[in-house]
């Protein structure tokens, strides 16, 4: 069945739905996600009746490019728009089981299809074949009252998974998860979801979990881990932090208080830097949690840079259609899903907007592991891999550092533990892990090693024997693609209220694993420890010390990234890109988080793809710069701007303000005239935009064009963006926009119109001349005749200064007004034929609307008939003020019979073969005929079909 | 200002400090308002503002003190806002007021009765004004005004507090009325349209239940609003509730509604009575409703004219414009009067050519195309009974009622 539709126009990205119906819950969350290089616009959303939540019909919806939530009414149209430079169709299928017995139901995701005529449906399907058989079983821990889990899946490249792989992951990631928490002691839940409302709003919690259990140490004065990771960090982690951070406290509290103690400090790719950090956390653990919180930069560096090494190596396995959505769009993805997230926890029903998004990054994980050295049970790993994902943020930093333990080991570890049901299970978890670790200590790959991708299985296949649910568990498993996409963090959510306090395991059994390495490799996991523990508690000092530009700037433009968006500054999409960009940069400078990229395909791939993104590399580095039509690109020049600001005040709370624009503006240096628009999804190129000398000889080359209105506006588009782009508002700005404002009028391309003209008003009001008196005219006319609204008509009426109701269009825009809400149509008509400038344009479009109106009129009036010729003299079907030959008039009269008929008038012929009006039988029939270009929803201009055959 | 000693600003602020805590834990509505409400420019808050700029630690004072401590955010806001106030920096004690408004309401969100209700009001009064003149003084600062739209959405999130179960619902209305003030004054009159949805539809509220005070403000706001959709009807019940029910002696409010129903009322068809207009000074309708008696198309030129821009601003030019209609409807109806002495037999018939005569000497040139038009178009309206011969052009009148009047209705219907 088909529940939902979108349709998506220029997509070249993929898009993914996820959609989970938690059992014995109200809300629903819809993600929509669009990755990498896109620009979204989210106009209408439409969700079929029978995808609401069964319980109270209530929809949520979730749009990552805007940041924000939005509530949606049934039945509008979901239409993503997405705007990239290579145009394909995608097709997104969901899936979802609306079982009962079944916790989880959902998910999506996208497939491509390279059909263009498919036009981007998105579709769900109702599967049945997701059974989550294990999930009783498993939820022997009773912790998971009404918990939902959804289960998401990913498959960027085909639609074509199985159910399989979910029902199995379902059960397991919800045991895992539950257990995870259990340890939890409820009165530390409590405390964590009493602050979750405060600080839902502006807290992004970052915790990779490796993180988080620093923070959860330095919390054993009682602070709230998850709150305690900064506030501004893209953390699109936020809803394992919680479940992940309890065991780990516990842990240290319990088994290994020392190395709460911040004794070496070591790690991370700066030793002074550390070294400060040291006594600053000392100094922290007195404190109270709040003064975590309060650094919002925090763990800025840290995550950035290596994530992005992180995902850059894992990109070339990735299929090549994939490629752009594994990069995607940190931005996105990571925004959205923290906002669900927490706002679920603040809503005490644990809702967790599944997450497919972040499975698009994994597949290329599995990939590598199969080819990578850990050939074992790779297969197994899917499920947590998406645990780990965090983890990468956390890590890369701190790998170089010898003796020390990687970050991603942490999470592979913790990873390994989440997935243990029970005590025996971790018991021999622990010893497995033991091993792998002792064994990569020695042979030295322990910085080297991808512990990200490493695969569990190494680790588990041998607890897995131990229970029987769990074998069958993975052998299921073992039967997904690589591609597959097993579970994703954000999926499982540990229910607010968790009143089981029963752990299932005991902390000290599940971490002595850990200690033990801890003792054999004492100092380096303690500086590990550390180097965590710093990161949440004193961020501030990562990017303020530690100098490496690359960090810096990074963690600069995360902080900035969330309250930018917050602010709305940014249409939002262009994040993505960004973050991509400087990943690509990043990447350089941190070689030791691509050190697993090993072999020489995977090499080949990630060279070919990292080319796609050469420009963006290029630009990134050299030139944030603005990006054009999009006021608030803030993201772009963000990385600039801080880099420019290196003496902003730590406090990581600067304002838009602070920002030197100036200095992020572009000199265009593109000599040629003609120039396609584009989009622009990234940082503009110097090289690409034209200087205002160019764009003055582009203008007047578009003026003098004989090519047609599509050609020009393109054109004038691309202008337009140079213009934005240098930031330049002088008379040439104004010209561009009032060439482009008549040329869309004559075509009748009102939205082009009314872009042109909104910038209009803002270029006059800044005192540059132009044609102003002339403006003001069209969009009174526009008011008037199109927008039909009292208030604005009132309000720009009143704005008109005395010399301007002087002035000849604007008198005539008035008395058009004036005819139109007294329905003088003879008055329109005549000023119709006398209109100045182009208001007659404007005017077309309002004509067969009055043209109606006087037809019934006059039908319903006069008695007994009307002669035709009449009715086209007044309607201005003929023009009578020319000295009009006979031939034109009875021409003029034809069409007007034609149009007559089309509108359900009856004509009759009079004695001397003249046309008349049957005023009385015209009074019931008259109709106004459908227009044949009509568009289901009202906007020609947005049609996809349409615009496909535009493009193409 | 007259210098105070330490001591002195100590002793008022510490004063200041009791009747408040007092007024808290009295529960003491009214003294709470006094101790707010800025605008009132009361002496003692005066003197109190000038103690705060003596006496620079004032938050020291409140620390001091547990029973002070326990409203340490709202008080240290209020006083920084006083004390911005007091030297005239409207912008700083905006933004303090604004801080001390959200810890204000945050307090009273805890407090389970209604008691403070009368506070909440003055706060939610006194951020709308302050935020106006901030923004008046941001504007002659050349910075782009901003906090009347902040203080808007504040009072949104105030309407959040108070539209619930329990008995501080009947203050949503005051807050109602509140943001009604802000968005006319904005120009977002369509934000309105939430709020009025919740005060309309949902069940906690009775809309009776709620001081007339507000019931009336409420009725004139949303009366206007109808006026902008011209919805003449629904216009006229609310803007009449909004005069039934207001206070009588309170002329300026009685004149305020009457602006908006007279020019509904015009566009039923109902013309008021010179005293009225004279009594409440509403000089500019004098010469509309010359117009309308006499079907002096002219003279409702000239009027609307004259009085563009107040019009314009206030909203009504184009209902006033829409009379134009029966402007015509009348001076038909005097044509025809004037044929029946002479004729009777055809007075029923009316040459286009006649009414065309008839507009010039009112100095309205039109030709015969044109006034076939407007005869279309009464005759449509149903402003006219009968029908137009078109070949003749003759208006031939319905021999009953051929001038139907209006009767509440509004035209066209």
């Amino acid at each position: 069945m088909v529940l939902m539709e979108a349709k998506c126009r220029y997509l070249r990205i993929n898009t993914q739905l996820g959609l989970m119906v938690p059992r014995g819950q109200h809300i629903r969350w819809w993600t929509i996600r669009l990755c990498r290089m896109g620009t979204i616009q989210i106009q209408t959303i439409t969700i079929h009746h029978s995808l609401q939540c069964l319980m109270c019909k209530k929809h949520r919806i979730m749009h990552p490019s805007l940041s924000h939530r939005r509530r949606l009414e049934p039945q509008t149209w979901l239409r993503i728009i997405v705007d990239t430079r290579h145009t394909r169709p995608l097709l997104i299928h969901h899936k979802t089981t609306q079982t009962r017995d079944i916790p989880i139901t959902t998910v999506a995701t996208n497939s491509s299809s390279s059909n263009q005529a498919s036009q981007g449906r998105i579709k769900t399907q109702t599967n049945g074949g997701y059974q989550t058989t294990n999930y009783n079983n498993q939820s022997a821990g009773g912790c998971y009252p009404s918990a939902n889990y959804s289960n998401q899946t990913n498959t960027p490249n085909q639609g074509n998974y199985t159910a399989n792989p979910y029902q199995n992951y379902t059960p397991d990631a919800a045991n895992t998860y539950s257990s995870t928490v259990s340890t939890t002691t409820p009165v530390h839940y409590q405390q964590n979801y009493q602050q979750w409302p405060a600080y839902y709003s502006q807290t992004e919690v970052p915790c990779a979990p490796g993180t988080e259990k620093l923070s959860a140490t330095s919390a054993v004065s009682q602070s709230f881990p998850v709150p305690g990771v900064t506030n501004e960090t893209p953390a699109s982690n936020v809803q394992p932090a919680p479940s992940y951070a309890q065991p780990w406290r516990q842990e240290t509290n319990l088994s290994q208080p020392s190395s709460q103690q911040p004794a070496a400090a070591v790690s991370a790719s700066n030793d002074a830097y550390w070294k400060h950090q040291t006594p600053n956390q000392q100094a922290h653990y007195p404190v109270p949690p709040q003064n975590h919180y309060q650094s919002p930069l925090e763990t800025k560096p840290l995550y950035e840079t290596p994530f992005q090494g992180h995902q850059r190596a894992t990109y070339p396995q990735g299929m090549n259609s994939q490629s752009s959505v594994h990069q995607a769009p940190l931005g996105y993805r990571q925004p959205t899903q923290t906002t669900p997230s927490v706002d679920a926890q603040r809503v005490s029903k644990v809702q967790i907007p599944t997450n497919p998004r972040i499975a698009s990054n994994f597949p290329s994980g599995y990939t590598k592991m199969d080819k990578g050295s850990s050939a074992a049970g790779l297969t197994q790993s899917p499920a947590y891999v998406s645990v780990s994902m965090p983890k990468p943020k956390g890590h890369a930093t701190a790998v170089p550092e010898p003796g020390t333990l990687p970050k991603s080991l942490c999470g592979f570890v913790e990873r390994a533990f989440a997935r243990c049901k029970d005590d025996k299970e971790k018991a021999s978890c622990q010893a497995a892990l033991k091993k792998v670790i002792t064994e990569a200590r020695d042979d030295g790959s322990l910085h080297t090693r991808d512990w990200d991708t490493e695969p569990l299985s190494t680790v588990l296949n041998t607890d897995m024997t131990n229970t029987e649910s769990s074998s069958t568990l993975i052998s299921s498993l073992q039967n997904k693609s690589p591609t597959k996409r097993p579970k994703s963090r954000w999926e499982p959510f540990v229910e607010k209220p968790f009143v089981k306090s029963a752990s299932t395991f005991s902390s000290g059994v599940k971490f002595g694993g850990w200690n033990q390495q801890n003792q054999n490799n004492k100092k380096s996991f303690e500086s590990f420890q550390k180097a965590d523990a710093v990161t949440d508690s004193k961020p501030t000092y990562s990017w303020q010390n530690s100098k490496p530009t690359y960090s810096w700037q990074n963690s600069a433009k995360k902080s900035f990234q969330r309250p930018v968006k917050r602010q709305r500054f940014s249409g939002g999409a262009a994040n993505a890109i960004d973050d991509e960009a400087s990943s690509d940069s990043d990447k350089d400078s941190t070689p030791s988080a691509m050190s697993f990229a090993t072999s020489a395909e995977e090499t080949k791939r990630r060279d070919s793809r990292s080319k796609r993104f050469e420009k963006v590399q290029g630009h990134s580095r050299r030139n944030d710069i603005p990006k054009p039509m999009n006021v608030g690109n803030l993201h772009s020049r963000r990385g600039t701007a801080l880099r420019l600001g290196e003496d902003f005040d730590e406090s990581g709370c600067r304002s838009v303000e602070d920002i030197d624009w100036n200095a992020l503006t572009v000199k265009g240096t593109c000599q040629e005239i003609e120039k396609r628009y584009f989009r622009l999804t990234s940082a503009p190129d110097p090289s690409a935009v034209r200087p205002e000398d160019v764009l003055e000889k582009a203008l007047l080359m578009v003026q003098d064009s004989q090519k047609n209105y599509l050609y020009k506006c393109d054109q004038l588009k691309s202008i337009r963006q140079d213009l934005t782009v240098q930031r330049i508002h002088n008379h040439l700005t104004v010209k561009v926009y009032e060439t482009h404002a008549r040329l869309a009028l004559e075509a009748g391309d009102l939205p082009e119109y009314n872009q042109c003209l909104s910038q209009l008003k803002i270029l006059y009001a800044e005192g540059i001349e132009g044609c102003s008196l002339e403006f003001a005219a069209y969009s009174l006319l526009y008011i008037t005749l199109h927008s039909n609204n009292n208030r604005e008509l009132l309000s720009s009426m009143s704005r008109l200064s005395k010399e301007a109701k002087k002035d000849e269009a604007v008198r005539h825009a008035l008395s058009v007004r004036g005819a139109v809400t007294s329905g003088n149509y003879v008055m329109f008509f005549r000023l119709y034929k006398t209109a100045p400038n182009m208001n007659s344009f404007l005017m077309d479009l309002y004509v067969e609307k009055m043209r109606y109106k006087a037809v019934t009129f006059m039908s319903r009036s006069c008695r007994p008939t009307i002669p035709v010729s009449y009715i086209a003299q007044v309607l201005g079907f003929t023009n009578t003020l020319s000295e009009g030959t006979g031939e034109k008039e009875t021409n003029g009269v034809e069409v007007c019979s034609e149009w007559l008929k089309a509108h359900g008038a009856s004509l009759i012929a009079d004695s001397n073969g003249d046309m008349l009006l049957d005023t009385k039988v015209s009074t019931t029939n008259l109709f106004m005929p459908e227009p044949e270009d009509a568009v289901a929803h009202g906007d020609k201009n947005l049609d996809v079909n349409d615009f496909f055959t535009r493009t193409s | 200002m007259a210098y105070v000693s330490m001591g002195e600003a100590h002793r008022r602020i510490t004063e200041y400090l009791n009747r408040f805590c007092d007024a808290v834990s009295y529960q003491d509505s009214s003294m709470l308002c006094r101790l707010l409400s800025f605008s009132s420019n009361s002496p003692s808050l005066l003197s109190l503002a000038d103690a705060l700029n003596v006496f620079q630690d004032a938050s020291s004072l409140i620390r001091q003190s547990d029973k002070f401590s326990e409203y340490g955010e709202i008080l240290a806001h209020l006083f920084r806002s006083l004390q911005s106030y007091r030297v005239g920096n409207l912008v700083e004690a905006y933004l303090a007021f604004e801080k001390f408004a959200n810890a204000f309401v945050q307090e009273f969100r805890n407090w389970e009765s209604a008691w403070a209700l009368e506070a909440l009001y003055v706060v939610c009064y006194e951020i709308r004004i302050l935020a106006e003149k901030a923004d008046k003084e941001l504007t002659s600062n050349g910075k782009s005004p901003e906090k009347l739209k902040a203080a808007g959405s504040l009072l949104m999130k105030v309407f959040g507090v108070l539209a619930g179960k329990g008995p501080k619902r009947v203050g949503a209305l005051y807050v109602t009325c509140q943001l009604f003030k802000t968005y006319f004054k904005l120009g977002t009159v369509n934000l309105c349209r939430s709020v009025i949805r919740s005060i309309e539809t949902a069940r906690i509220f009775d809309f009776e239940e709620f001081p007339r005070r507000d019931k009336v403000t409420y009725m004139y706001y949303t009366g206007r609003l109808e006026v902008f959709n011209e919805n003449f009807p629904a216009a006229d019940t609310k803007l009449s509730y909004a005069l039934q029910h207001c206070n009588p002696k309170r002329e300026r409010n009685i004149r305020m509604i009457l602006k908006y129903l007279i020019p509904v009322k015009l566009s039923l068809g109902i013309i008021p009575k010179d005293e009225l207009l004279q009594k409440y000074n509403l000089h500019e309708y004098m010469n509309v409703v010359q117009a309308l008696r006499k079907g002096d198309l002219r003279l409702l030129r000239h009027a609307l004219q004259e009085h563009e821009d107040r019009f314009l601003r206030s909203g009504v030019y184009l209902v006033l414009e829409k009379l134009e209609l029966q402007v015509y409807q009348r001076l038909m109806k005097k044509i025809y009067i004037i044929q029946k002495l002479s004729d009777p037999a055809r007075a029923h018939q009316l040459k286009l050519e006649v009414i065309a005569k008839a507009l010039r000497w009112l100095e309205i040139d039109m030709d015969l195309d044109e006034v076939e038009c407007i005869m279309t178009i009464l005759i449509y309206k149903n402003l006219v009974k009968g029908y137009l011969a078109h070949k003749s052009k003759v208006v031939v009148l319905s021999k009953q009622d051929p001038f139907p009047k209006l009767n509440g209705k509004p035209v066209g219907s």
